[in-house]
């Protein structure tokens, strides 16, 4: 019982410098501008200006940034799961020479982060004349290491009996992965997708390397670009940027979290 | 058995890996071992004096301990208090799995917002966190503009973030844990702090292993922080080996030097990991 008390008042304490930061942000964005900066701080608002929101999302092309960032995370999730399933299937149930060096190949890529590869990428892609286009940010991330390693596992697990009887009903090769391998696996196929969904949609660095045009500009840059800009004037503007930056991943966290929680929880456990 | 099936399934990801990671790693050694200029030309072999040029640079030494510094620093502390917090969330309590995913929220958030959000806490002018010290007799701290407090600012920052990350890893390696050794200790009387040291930890250790080695490569690129709150100041007491790549890169346009950093870097990374399953294989 006392165990019991002590854990609960240390987990609510860690709440405290947890939770605090994401109350700043939502409340300085509410703050007109005079109430941002006061000698005893505010921690309620007393006149919300909503409109900061509005004003926030016309002072970039934040519409575009929007789009954009759909497009490209879209893109890189809908490749990297097929190009894993593809990958991960001829990994799990076929015999042939070669496949644990070739395993081993694509595992390796994970100690090779674009953060080390990224001037050797640049220098590519500006020779291919593809800097500012949807396809320098999307094709370094065209496969995963990662999904290709999970969707392995879970293809694995599936009974060889579930093949052979597949294959009597006529259902073999692709149609196999398709109609029986990834519908089986599908808790680890979503949790792999969320993790990719939320890593590119936040992914600061490549954009940064590959764009200088809003015209292909995502919204970690969009939102960086403002933070340049900002500091040390309208915070509450930036707090506003801030949240509608990271709303649509808060959100697919809430209603998704089982999965995300899930995800982890398969890949720590194989460590 | 063998036919041409799965390597023709494997060919767009080989290809995909050949292309962005695996021959890169190839161009960065041809690039540094050049002098490449702006345009698309390799420019004139120089072999290894970008090497010798970056290891006379005292601010290279400087960067390069300071990044050894952020790591070895960040990731003991954010692995000990995920480690906590998983040991607290794998008991039978009430409402334990809102207390989960509440700690794995930061996890979640853009990089960008996450500093913008840290750039006003820790600001020098209005900021919250020097406030909240004030009123218990602490401060006001230099956050960001004192050189020797620059670097753990990020750390603290960095440790809000991943915290989370860690902590769902450790949870899904407790409760992978054979709960009968667990159960036995504890009818056996042994107290909840040497059962830890002398079970758990010890049984943790294959979950300790892989989750350093992700720690230690995620931290090694850290890059958005830096770029987004200090540009590597106050007077490069926040540079760090990939903020040191890109701006020799993309400041100063010396692509074979960038080059150079971004290998030295990735040699420190094999050592480190291969120093840490010595050591962990033992």
């Amino acid at each position: 019982m006392i165990r019991r008390c002590a854990s609960y008042a240390v987990l609510v304490a860690g709440l405290i410098p947890l939770l605090l930061p994401f109350y700043w942000m939502a409340l300085t964005s509410l703050k007109p501008k005079r109430e941002v900066f006061t000698a005893v701080p505010q921690w309620w608002p007393a006149h919300p200006a909503w409109d900061n929101y509005r004003s926030a999302w016309v002072a970039e092309p934040f519409a575009g940034f929007f789009f954009n960032s759909i497009v490209v995370t879209a893109s890189i999730v809908a490749l990297q799961l097929a190009l894993a399933s593809l990958a991960a299937f001829a990994l799990s149930r076929f015999e042939f020479r070669g496949r644990s060096l070739i395993f081993w190949i694509i595992v390796a890529a994970l100690i090779v982060p674009v953060q080390i590869t990224f001037i050797a990428n640049f220098m590519t892609l500006a020779h291919l004349g593809l800097l500012n286009t949807y396809a320098a940010l999307v094709a370094p991330y065209a496969a995963s290491a990662f999904g290709t390693f999970l969707l392995r596992q879970a293809f694995a697990a599936v009974p060889r009996q579930l093949e052979d009887a597949a294959r009597l009903d006529g259902c073999s090769g692709l149609a196999f992965l398709w109609h029986v391998l990834l519908p089986l696996s599908r808790p680890t196929v979503l949790a792999f997708a969320l993790v990719a969904v939320v890593t590119h949609w936040n992914d600061y660095f490549w954009p940064l390397i590959v764009t200088n045009n809003n015209a292909v500009r995502t919204l970690p840059i969009g939102l960086g670009m403002f933070v340049g800009q900002e500091v040390t004037t309208d915070w509450n503007l930036l707090m506003a940027a801030s949240i509608f930056v990271s709303a649509p991943m808060l959100l697919l966290f809430f209603l998704m979290q089982r999965h995300f929680v899930q995800s982890q929880l398969r890949t720590g456990s194989r460590g | 058995m063998t036919s041409a099936r799965p390597y023709l399934y494997l060919a767009p990801t080989l290809a995909v890996l050949a292309a962005f990671t695996y021959f890169p790693l190839a161009r960065l050694a041809e690039l540094s071992l050049h002098a490449p200029g702006i345009g698309t030309s390799l420019g004139p072999w120089i072999g290894f004096s970008a090497y010798s040029t970056l290891f006379a640079n005292p601010l290279f030494w400087r960067v390069a301990g300071q990044t050894l510094l952020y790591v070895f620093a960040s990731v003991p502390i954010a692995m000990a208090i995920a480690l906590a917090l998983a040991l607290l969330l794998d008991q039978p309590l009430r409402g334990v799995g809102v207390f989960r995913v509440l700690y794995y929220t930061p996890v979640v958030m853009p990089t960008v917002a996450v500093a913008a959000l840290a750039l006003w806490m820790f600001n020098a002018n209005g900021g919250i966190i020097d406030y909240l010290l004030h009123a218990i007799g602490i401060g006001p701290v230099p956050w960001l503009v004192d050189g020797a407090w620059a670097l753990p600012t990020l750390m603290i920052v960095a440790v809000w973030k991943n915290v989370g990350y860690y902590m769902i890893i450790y949870l899904a390696g407790l409760q992978s844990l054979p709960r009968a050794v667990l159960d036995a200790a504890r009818l056996d009387g042994a107290r909840p702090i040497a059962r830890f040291f002398t079970i758990t930890l010890p049984l943790l250790r294959p979950t300790t292993f892989f989750l350093a080695v992700v720690a230690l490569i995620g931290s090694f690129q850290v890059f958005d922080f830096v770029n987004l709150m200090t540009q590597g100041g106050p007077s490069n007491a926040t540079n760090v080996l990939v903020y040191f790549a890109y701006q020799n890169g993309f400041e100063y346009v010396q692509l074979g030097m960038a080059a150079a950093i971004s290998l030295v870097m990735f040699a420190m990374v094999l050592m480190i990991l291969g120093a840490l399953a010595w050591a962990f294989n033992r």
